[in-house]
């Protein structure tokens, strides 16, 4: 009897004890419910490719977004742009340079509402060894198993150096790229 | 009756008469001569540039210029088949006349074989592409490089094949011309669709 009380009283203290959850939950990526895109333009006409691997860890409560973050890493060397000369070309210094710059970066701390569940994230970009301020924008729309973040934004290509010396020129590959992602997050721990 | 005697003096400008080109055969005849000639420039140019934007851009006129040769080779062949061609000149052996009947087939089979095979190693290549940055051009096989290397072959094959029949095509005008003193190239000629 005395070991019965003993036992419960150790789970009670276990439980008392168990992390309190956060006023911004923590999230977790399912990769394969998530996508993330990049529409680049060729001859005026879209070129579409993928970054096949990237993670996203996000604490975020779409009522309090304040004192929210949004990690985001992107592994470079993983595009896909779904044509095989223009994958072994993407590969070099003057485009992605995968070999030294192979991953990318997008955080932020600075999660705000706009309207309904339209949020935007400020944060840092880190592309090709150059960081820059970005906006990204989503949607945070709550799931029964979770929840998924959706948003596009464009990002200047030159502003981080890809395609650089007769690359720069924009009138055959423009300067605009439009990233698209979709995130389905699951509640960690 | 003075209407009627217009319209048929002006229907005879248009359609080909026993010994005659009509204008739209003329026309046909020197806009895609033109076209080809500067499509096989830009062809020779974009696969032997280095990868620049410029070889992008060469690659570009190459496959809008395609495009353009082939929707004029559908009306050309059309306007042909609903036209008879002008007889040879009554002293042209037998060997002549079928040698000039099998290239200008050729000329017709190359001018719709090649822009086709050309738009198969796009779609195969699966490379964006708007025709003269307007009008997207659906894909007609699966993004593969297999297909894309081996058609591409093709299409370079059919290039030089044409470049033959054209220098024979072009050598055969100026002996009609010049060695046989006959009308076969002047009546080809823009302006010269008056002569008898």
């Amino acid at each position: 009897m005395k070991e019965i009380v003993a036992v419960l009283g150790l789970c009670g203290l276990l439980l008392a004890g168990a992390p309190h959850p956060a006023q911004g939950a923590d999230w977790k990526m399912d990769p394969a419910g998530s996508r993330l895109e990049f529409i680049a333009t060729f001859e005026k006409t879209p070129a579409p490719g993928v970054f096949r691997e990237f993670d996203a860890r996000v604490r975020f409560d779409p009522n309090k977004p304040a004192g929210g973050s949004l990690d985001v890493t992107v592994k470079v060397t993983s595009a896909d742009m779904n044509i095989a000369d223009v994958n072994k070309e993407i590969r070099g210094k003057d485009w992605f340079d995968y070999a030294g710059f192979p991953q990318a970066e997008f955080r932020s701390a600075d999660l705000r509402r706009t309207e309904g569940n339209h949020y935007v994230a400020r944060g840092t970009l880190s592309l090709k060894g150059v960081k820059q301020p970005v906006d990204v924008p989503f949607t945070w729309t709550a799931s029964a198993d979770g929840a998924t973040m959706e948003g596009e934004l464009t990002v200047k290509r030159g502003a981080f150096g890809i395609g650089t010396g007769e690359w720069a020129a924009t009138d055959v590959i423009g300067a605009d790229v439009q990233v698209k992602f979709k995130v389905k997050l699951r509640k960690a721990g | 009756m003075h209407d009627r005697a217009a319209s048929r003096y002006h229907v005879g400008m248009l359609r080909n008469t026993a010994d005659s080109w009509g204008a739209p055969a003329k026309w046909f005849h020197w806009v895609m001569a033109a076209l080809i000639l500067a499509q096989i420039t830009l062809g020779v140019m974009a696969v032997s540039w280095r990868l620049s934007p410029t070889k992008i851009e060469l690659f570009f006129w190459h496959k809008s210029t395609g495009v353009l040769i082939l929707a004029l080779a559908a009306l050309r062949l059309l306007w042909r088949l609903a036209n008879p061609a002008p007889a040879l000149p009554s002293g042209v052996p037998a060997w002549e006349r079928a040698a000039a009947r099998s290239s200008h087939l050729l000329l017709y089979v190359l001018m719709i074989a090649l822009p086709i095979t050309g738009w198969i190693v796009n779609s195969a290549s699966n490379i964006p592409f708007r025709i003269f940055w307007l009008i997207p051009l659906p894909a007609i096989v699966a993004p593969d490089k297999s297909t894309a290397d081996l058609v591409a072959l093709v299409h370079r094959g059919l290039a030089a094949l044409l470049a033959l029949v054209l220098v024979a095509h072009i050598g055969a005008a100026l002996r009609h011309h010049f060695v046989k003193r006959n009308t076969v190239l002047m009546r080809m000629l823009p302006g010269a669709w008056r002569t008898p």
